[in-house]
């Protein structure tokens, strides 16, 4: 059977890629994934890092040809550059891409290579994550080495992700543990990371990587006091959003496609999702509105509330169905977004993080202190605020 | 006055505690600076030149005498002992600590006050006729509605992210002192031929760099029919006011490009959809407030020390010449107080005034008093047979400058000592014309004036609606004050018309009394004002009098 399957959405696809591969052995579900050309241009990327080698070693007992990325950030410790240099060679990689950050940006943005003391997120958007999507334009997929057991976001993630950009996403790893991947080390005798007999179990850029104590998580060392815990490269998978409700955060529970408004399906499907831009005239809509499920309204900057109104404007003429917030919007616009009719607020984990769940439910109470709503009431039903 | 309910006492609290959790997260770094900005900015708060500086709101210009001493007590605790009446009939406090805002906002909760919405591209405060619900001409007092567009356009969920700043302003007389043709809605109280209430309703007024007058979208607007009406516009502004750019972000821009007949029609189908979702409470709540609102008391007694007084000291007299305006009790008057004595900032009052104000209010004013868009300060209702003690009262506070209405009685927005949009310096123009026609001794002589000072093309000067405007530019480094002749604010409204080239710091106060000179000159008699003779004689002898031909 083909991967293409035409008559699949991609979210659709992801998840039956998940369904399928759910109890292959990883070797196996590699070589099938590698040699499929349906699948389109894949790479590797590899940060050279503590556990590096052992997805490194599959693949190229695979294809030894298939395009490795690695991100040099030019921060990186000189260890992971000899590293890197030897593994190319005892493993026999012949495409192994090192990819550095655009020299342009780097003289405009951190002359002085100091912007990691002040702004570890802008540097690794400079250093790691503008690099990466230019250098991952043109594949269909990435595999990634990344574990469930590091933590963090990373605890809840699948073996067939949806990328920002729409890509297939692997993490082959994803669910081995610690002692698996030493197993393998050990069983393959494979070379380590030189840092990782020092306590690195992480390793990134120099510096903001520290070791970490026996019982720490794997990734504490990274950006170590500073609350941040991805550099960016992993972020934006459309199964990593937070739905926010009044009960607090949630993973996304909608898995079928949202479409434009443009590209609505003419014939009927099950459910029907459609995104919508702030500027949509509600009215346009009105032959859909008892058909479509869930309507998603996008916010790109949480300044603009066009949305609000749009909100407004749909539940006005008689849309009942699921109605989501997405974007930028701050826990202090919550209350609004639920007065305005939405249901619930898709947000990203950098939000996420920076305004965790109780900045929301600060403001789950929406309907206190409500104006308009006493304003509108019948006189006979109204109660006395007064 | 307006009493609040339980609802609005709540309201006002619990936003004071979001603000202390706003200020504590922004601290903290939850909150970036781009996303604290428009939270802070809702709650009145601006980062200007040299410090924050706190906005707070006096809805419809109305205060009571423990208003005004909670400010003063505001003025003292938490600033350098003054503060600045704005042209938007707000008070601003321009030293306060971002880390004692919240106390702030909670003692102003206390006092049923608050700086919500003074600030950031929302519903701002609304504002009023100054004279409400005393003046002899007034059809209706506009205090009742504003008040209801208040509590409606307060946090809402819509309106808190619009393209730009939307004002409101709302007039009940015929003539119209709160300026609602230059609002981005101005509503003017009116009753149609059945002699049902109404209003009518004007759109895409404003001043800033793009001066424009108020069109009529509706010429009458049934009373209950207001606040779906009003949603019904915002809405469509909101989805289609522009946000590519600020400066044509606002409504009259969007009214300016999509022609009124287009924003009209949208509104009105929007209108169609939104009247159904309010079911009347909003009437019993604007009859509630209305009752709030009904006349004081007001006292049968005789007014004989008022002539007498009037008879024997000039100073008294010209004091009620300037400063008296017709109450509609024939034994009462509106005393507006100037904020203007000759040489200090405009709109600027000491905390002691302040409570001298208060005092004075409580004792013969009803426990009222107003501020005006003018920059003044309001005693609505005074016996005539009080005015003698109330003078008596301003003189000792400082605050008995006859000049309301004359060139010195002048608007200027806080310039370039202060802000930071700023391009020239406008309180040392207004200083130097206020002395320097002081000295000359020809203000009362010259009579009616508006003469307004901007220092940027931002306008918050309003020198667009100037009998006489000036605006304060930068040319090559150097201030160039450029004069606009002609505007007018009222039901009249007219955009005064850029006289010609600019005049440097020292040249544009010589400039001006050669306007005036000429002025004097030209016009028929004593009672035509200065915009009677420029509307007669057309701008060419006053061009000629700011830029006289050299002798050769």
């Amino acid at each position: 059977m083909s991967f293409e399957n035409p008559n699949l959405s991609l979210s659709a696809h992801v998840a039956s890629l998940n369904a399928r591969f759910e109890n292959t052995d990883t070797v196996e579900m590699l070589r099938e994934i590698i040699l499929d050309p349906s699948f389109g241009e894949l790479a590797l990327v590899s940060s050279f890092g503590a556990d590096s080698v052992v997805l490194l070693d599959m693949v190229a007992k695979i294809n030894r040809a298939l395009p490795v990325i690695f991100m040099d950030t030019e921060m990186l410790f000189h260890q992971t550059l000899t590293y890197q240099r030897k593994l190319a060679k005892d493993l026999g990689l012949e495409d192994v891409r090192r990819i550095q950050p655009s020299r342009e940006a780097v003289l405009e943005r951190d002359f002085d290579n100091l912007m990691h003391r002040y702004d570890t997120n802008a540097c690794c958007a400079l250093r790691k994550t503008e690099p990466l999507k230019r250098a991952l334009a043109g594949f269909g997929g990435w595999i990634s080495g990344r574990k469930r057991y590091q933590g963090g976001a990373r605890t809840s993630m699948d073996l067939f992700e949806l990328d920002a950009e729409q890509r297939i996403k692997i993490n082959p790893l994803a669910h081995w543990s610690r002692d698996d991947l030493a197993d393998y080390i050990a069983t393959h005798k494979l070379p380590r990371h030189p840092l990782a007999a020092k306590g690195f179990k992480s390793i990134g850029c120099a510096p903001c990587t520290t070791p970490v104590g026996t019982v720490e998580d794997e990734r504490a060392g990274r950006w170590r006091g500073q609350g941040k815990t991805e550099c960016g490269i992993h972020f934006g998978e459309v199964a990593r959003t937070v739905i926010v409700t009044d009960d607090g955060f949630a993973n996304d529970d909608w898995v079928d496609d949202f479409h434009t408004f443009d590209a609505l399906p003419t014939v009927e499907t099950g459910t029907l999702a459609v995104d919508l831009k702030g500027d949509f005239p509600a009215k346009n809509l009105l032959q859909w509105i008892d058909k479509i499920d869930m309507i998603r309204v996008d916010f790109p900057v949480f300044s603009d509330g066009r949305g609000f109104s749009l909100a407004c404007q749909l539940r006005l003429l008689g849309y009942v169905g699921r109605l989501r917030a997405k974007g930028h919007i701050v826990a202090d616009q919550y209350a609004m977004a639920r007065r305005s009719g939405f249901d619930e607020v898709e947000i990203d984990q950098a939000l996420a993080r920076r305004q965790p769940e109780p900045f929301w439910q600060a403001r789950a109470k929406w309907q206190a202190n409500d104006y308009q709503n006493h304003l509108r009431k019948a006189p006979s039903q109204a109660e006395r605020p007064f | 006055m307006y009493n609040y309910t339980k609802f609005d006492k709540d309201f006002v609290a619990t936003r004071a505690l979001q603000f202390r959790d706003q200020v504590q997260r922004r601290i903290d770094g939850s909150l970036t600076e781009d996303e604290f900005k428009p939270l802070r900015l809702m709650n009145g708060l601006y980062l200007l030149l040299h410090a924050y500086m706190l906005r707070v709101a006096i809805p419809y210009g109305t205060l009571s005498s423990q208003q005004m001493e909670a400010l003063a007590d505001i003025a003292d605790r938490w600033d350098k002992g003054y503060a600045h009446f704005s042209t938007r009939q707000n008070i601003q406090y321009h030293w306060p600590k971002l880390q004692d805002v919240p106390d702030i906002l909670e003692a102003l909760a206390a006092v049923d006050m608050h700086a919500i919405q003074t600030s950031g591209a929302c519903i701002r405060s609304v504002t009023s006729d100054h004279f409400a619900g005393a003046a002899a001409d007034e059809l209706a007092d506009p205090r009742p509605t504003a008040e209801l567009v208040r509590q409606w356009s307060t946090d809402h969920p819509e309106f808190a992210f619009l393209p730009r700043k939307f004002k409101v302003a709302v007039t009940g007389s015929l003539n119209d002192r709160a300026v609602t043709k230059f609002h981005d809605i101005g509503l003017r109280l009116v009753q149609n031929a059945n002699g049902a209430r109404g209003y009518e309703v004007s759109v895409g007024g404003g001043l800033g760099r793009t001066p424009m007058i108020g069109k009529v979208l509706r010429d009458f607007l049934h009373q209950a029919d207001l606040l779906p009406y009003l949603e019904a516009v915002l809405q469509v502004y909101n989805q289609i006011g522009r946000r590519d750019n600020k400066y044509k972000a606002r409504i009259k821009i969007t009214v300016h490009e999509h022609g009124l007949e287009d924003i009209r029609q949208w509104v009105e189908e929007n209108f169609a959809l939104q009247r159904p979702r309010f079911g009347g409470a909003d009437q019993e709540v604007l009859a509630r407030i209305e009752a709030d609102f009904k006349p004081p008391a007001f006292k049968n007694a005789p007014i004989g020390q008022f002539e007498a007084r009037r008879a024997q000291d000039p100073f008294f007299k010209a004091f009620t010449k300037t400063n008296l305006h017709p109450h509609k009790n024939p034994d009462y008057a509106i005393v507006t107080v100037s904020l203007k004595a000759h040489g200090a900032t405009p709109g600027d009052v000491s905390s002691a005034q302040m409570r001298a104000l208060a005092d004075i209010a409580k004792r013969w004013s009803h426990n009222e008093l107003r501020v005006s868009h003018e920059q003044n300060i309001i005693l609505p209702h005074v016996h005539k047979g009080d005015l003698p003690e109330v003078y008596n009262a301003l003189r000792l506070a400082g605050l008995a400058t006859a000049n309301i209405g004359l060139i010195s009685d002048l608007i200027a927005c806080p310039g370039m000592d202060y802000c930071d949009l700023a391009t020239a310096r406008s309180t040392n123009v207004a200083q130097g014309i206020a002395l320097r026609f002081d000295a000359l001794k020809q203000e009362h002589n010259i009579g009616l004036l508006k003469l307004k000072i901007s220092g940027c093309i931002n306008a918050c000067g309003h020198h667009h609606v100037g009998h006489i405007g000036i605006l304060g530019l930068e040319k090559g480094g150097v201030e160039s004050y450029q004069v606009t002749l002609g505007g007018d604010g009222t039901q009249n409204a007219a955009i005064g018309q850029p006289a010609g080239k600019g005049f440097s710091a020292d040249e544009i106060v010589p400039a001006i009394e050669r306007l005036i000179m000429a002025y004097l000159s030209l016009r028929h008699d004593a009672k035509e004002a200065f915009l009677e003779t420029f509307r007669r004689l057309g701008p060419a002898p006053f061009k000629a009098a700011l830029y006289p031909k050299k002798d050769t």
